[in-house]
């Protein structure tokens, strides 16, 4: 095997050994610093989870349980969802983007805010919280879904249509075996994200449930507890991941793709058209959100309609003032969302490209960040809040982290996809590494960079907003929970609405720069 | 044209196909009018990128012509399809990589909505000397039994009309004759009207009633020429002088075509 092609393939030379060595590292270093002196007010070592679980396993296990239904419901409705999603934006190419438009706004729904007006709309019971983990689910399913199904190439078709047979027999014969792999990649994605769902839905008022006793153990600031629920919220989301992974590769005899490029962000289309879709999809977005309300005869007061929130924001005597406060707190919030998503793409990609240039340490890092990614994140937001405080910093580090570890698995993977032989006209130059990664590998993990760092957009909303809600009181997160608190349901809405705006701004900003970027350093690779 | 019984004939009649590109387009296929009978094998000859799959896909149906038409007996080509009534192997295999052998040919019944004697998979799979492999995945085969594979799935519809698209290109030498010995046979029998693309004059000459030089691109006709060896083919016949002097005027008709570009192909001789 040659440097080149060495370089291109570290997940598949990694050792059986090296995910084993990976955790005991971890957990080496975890145990370590939790033993460090005055750490134990703020970190608990395996030693001590270990030992808290061994005394509240009944508790944890009811708790596991509740969180564990919700989840599984979630993620199955949700994953369904996609599914029909995807299929109905294959059969109807025509209603595509409309589809991937409208997914992409409910996607960006600020999940804080979008618990509590669900709680008030369900009444009692798991309703919000299996509804929010299938929210969150649902767009990881789609996107890789719908390339999947897109993905097979011209001349099957051609079989399929020298037969006489039209775009059903396409997808039943042909697209819906292609995507099967993509599919199997976008439900291990999902099976952290229903655990997160689950868990934000219990934070934002839940009965039972890991969510709640999360609360519980951090206004006690217990820390023990709230490691052990991190912990277990962490292992249970990798155990799901890894069990979908190993009953996928059992089925499909090829590994799942990781690169997930969501559908080119409107590529090539003229400002225009782009406009009028965005348009449409917002026009359409307005309707089904008054039709739902009307169809449920759901109360006004908590129910509110497009025009309520039309008025609270503009029409309203006091719609100055409500704007003032709402798009401060935004302010604030984007104060910290936004240093912490860029560092988080930053390092998530920096670490990528130094260990590109170290090979054999890719072996080891990728299985472990790739279990990591499957750590759902802001289930562990409470620590965060522990180590580093209710300032700035502590929200902005919770950001990058939730940014870091999909980018950086991105960015890996991207990195890898080098193609062979390019790798080797670089090696009979005995071009340096560097002049390898500046010419080869940085443009091949651009497209996956980029995906990544998309589909992570509302992840660091998500972040930021937890946090403000649980622990740091200020920010558009903190204004929901009180306009909840207070049930002032149109400061909520007006908060849904403008966060998820604000969201599928930054993903249309996102998008055009990787429009840019792209066009000039990976022009072969758009689609 | 009059509807018959059997197989049907095919008529093309100034098919042309232009690509649109900056600079007034790429012409690829220049206006095709030619007739094929029914039940007879012909061979599109002609150097790679003349445009002789444009026309084999445009005759299939499965790309518009940009001007012209086709009929099939009194059909068109959608028509024919409609009804499974012909089946085209493709210059890349297209196999499911995760249907076996087996179930690649069986899903052309399947698009077909046809059922196959007991044994027919098994029988056809035997004539391309994939028996055996016919619990395998096309991953785990070489690309000439791809390419055997993809034919067995043409034949097991048992179209009146095969349209084949360089069908042994990746074949071997050894499997390849023996393919032009047994696979003609086959459809001679079954009274198939076969168009087959290749660039090997040989090929051509073996297995065709005649052969249809085309230039460069755009395509054009350079020559129409019958092949008047008997059918079957007897063993050897590669050695006669009878098949040396056809192969020759096909040769020549292919370097006249060269050496005169694409601009001024002669009619059929």
């Amino acid at each position: 095997m040659s440097a080149a092609e060495a370089a291109a393939a570290p997940a598949r030379r990694a050792l059986p050994g090296a995910p084993l060595a990976g955790v005991a590292g971890l957990l080496v270093v975890w145990e370590a610093l939790a033993r460090l002196p005055g750490a134990e007010v703020l970190l608990a070592g395996p030693m001590a989870v270990a030992l808290w679980l061994g005394e509240n396993g009944a508790l944890m296990a009811r708790a596991l349980a509740v969180t564990g239904a919700e989840a599984a419901a979630g993620f199955a409705l949700g994953n369904l969802a996609a599914v029909a999603l995807a299929l109905c934006a294959v059969a109807w190419p025509r209603a595509e983007r409309l589809i991937a438009a409208l997914a992409l706004l409910v996607f960006c729904l600020p999940l804080v805010a979008t618990g509590p007006i669900l709680r008030v709309l369900y009444g009692p019971g798991p309703g919000p919280q299996v509804t929010l983990a299938a929210l969150a689910v649902y767009y990881t399913t789609f996107v890789p879904l719908l390339v999947g199904l897109r993905a097979a190439p011209a001349a099957w078709f051609d079989v399929v249509a020298s037969y006489g047979r039209g775009r059903w027999a396409e997808i039943l014969h042909v697209r819906l075996f292609a995507a099967a792999p993509y599919l199997v990649a976008g439900l291990q994605i999902a099976a952290p994200a229903a655990f997160l769902g689950a868990m934000v839905g219990e934070f934002t008022g839940a009965e039972r449930g890991m969510g709640v006793l999360t609360i519980r153990a951090l206004r006690a600031l217990d820390v023990e507890a709230t490691w052990a629920l991190a912990t277990v919220a962490a292992l249970v989301s990798i155990a799901v991941y890894a069990a979908i992974g190993a009953a996928g590769r059992r089925l499909l005899r090829e590994p799942p793709p990781v690169l997930l490029a969501p559908p080119g962000a409107g590529g090539g289309a003229r400002p225009g058209a782009a406009l009028g879709q965005a348009a449409l999809a917002g026009g359409v977005a307005l309707a089904l959100w008054w039709g739902a309300m009307e169809a449920f005869g759901l109360n006004a007061f908590f129910a509110k309609r497009p025009g309520d929130v039309w008025a609270f924001l503009v029409t309203d005597p006091g719609a100055a003032a409500h704007r003032a406060e709402l798009f401060g707190a935004l302010a604030d919030t984007l104060a910290l969302a936004v240093p912490g998503y860029l560092a988080g793409l930053a390092a998530g990609a920096a670490l990528a490209v130094a260990l590109t240039l170290a090979p054999g340490a890719a072996a080891v890092a990728m299985p472990v960040a790739v279990a990591l990614r499957a750590v759902p994140i802001v289930t562990t937001a409470p620590l965060v809040v522990l180590l580093m405080g209710r300032g700035a910093a502590g929200t902005i580090a919770l950001v990058a982290v939730m940014i870091f570890f999909p980018v950086f698995v991105a960015a890996l993977h991207g990195l890898a996809r080098a193609p062979g032989q390019v790798l080797d006209v670089f090696e009979s130059y005995a071009a340096g590494p560097l002049r390898r990664l500046v010419h080869a590998q940085l443009p091949a993990m651009l497209p996956a960079f980029f995906a990544a760092a998309r589909m992570s957009l509302p992840a660091a909303i998500l972040a930021v907003t937890v946090v403000e809600w649980l622990a740091t009181g200020r920010g558009v997160g903190a204004l929901m929970a009180i306009s909840a608190s207070l049930s002032d349901y149109a400061m909520l809405w007006s908060a849904v609405v403008v966060v998820a705006l604000a969201t599928v701004a930054g993903h249309a900003l996102v998008a055009a720069a990787e429009a840019r970027v792209l066009a000039r350093y990976a022009g072969e690779q758009r689609r | 044209m009059p509807a018959e019984p059997g197989p049907p004939g095919i008529s093309c009649a100034g098919l042309a196909k232009r690509f649109p590109a900056a600079g007034g387009g790429l012409e690829v296929v220049a206006p095709f009018t030619r007739e094929f009978a029914a039940g007879a094998t012909t061979a599109l000859v002609g150097p790679s990128g003349c445009g002789k799959s444009t026309l084999l896909r445009m005759i299939a149906g499965l790309e518009t012509p940009s001007a012209g038409s086709v009929a099939i007996g009194d059909e068109t080509p959608a028509e024919v399809r409609a009804r499974a009534g012909l089946a085209v192997s493709f210059q890349d295999p297209s196999l499911l990589p995760w249907r076996t052998v087996r179930g690649n040919v069986a899903l052309a019944l399947t698009l077909a909505r046809r059922r196959a004697a007991a044994g027919t998979i098994d029988r056809l799979l035997a004539l391309v000397g994939l028996e055996g492999f016919a619990g395998t995945r096309p991953g785990a085969l070489s690309g000439g039994m791809r390419q055997r594979a993809a034919i067995a799935r043409c034949l097991v519809t048992e179209p009146e009309l095969l349209l084949l698209d360089e069908p042994f290109g990746a074949v071997d030498e050894l499997t390849r004759r023996q393919l032009a010995h047994d696979l003609p046979r086959l459809w001679e029998a079954r009274g198939t009207t076969t168009l087959f693309v290749t660039h090997s004059v040989t090929e051509a000459v073996l297995i065709a009633d005649r052969v249809l030089v085309l230039s460069p691109r755009p395509a054009r006709v350079v020559a129409d020429i019958p092949v008047t060896l008997d059918r079957p083919r007897p063993e050897g016949v590669e050695l006669t002088v009878a098949f040396a002097e056809l192969a020759e005027r096909v040769s020549a008709a292919l370097a006249r075509g060269a050496a005169e570009g694409g601009q001024t192909g002669l009619a059929a001789q």
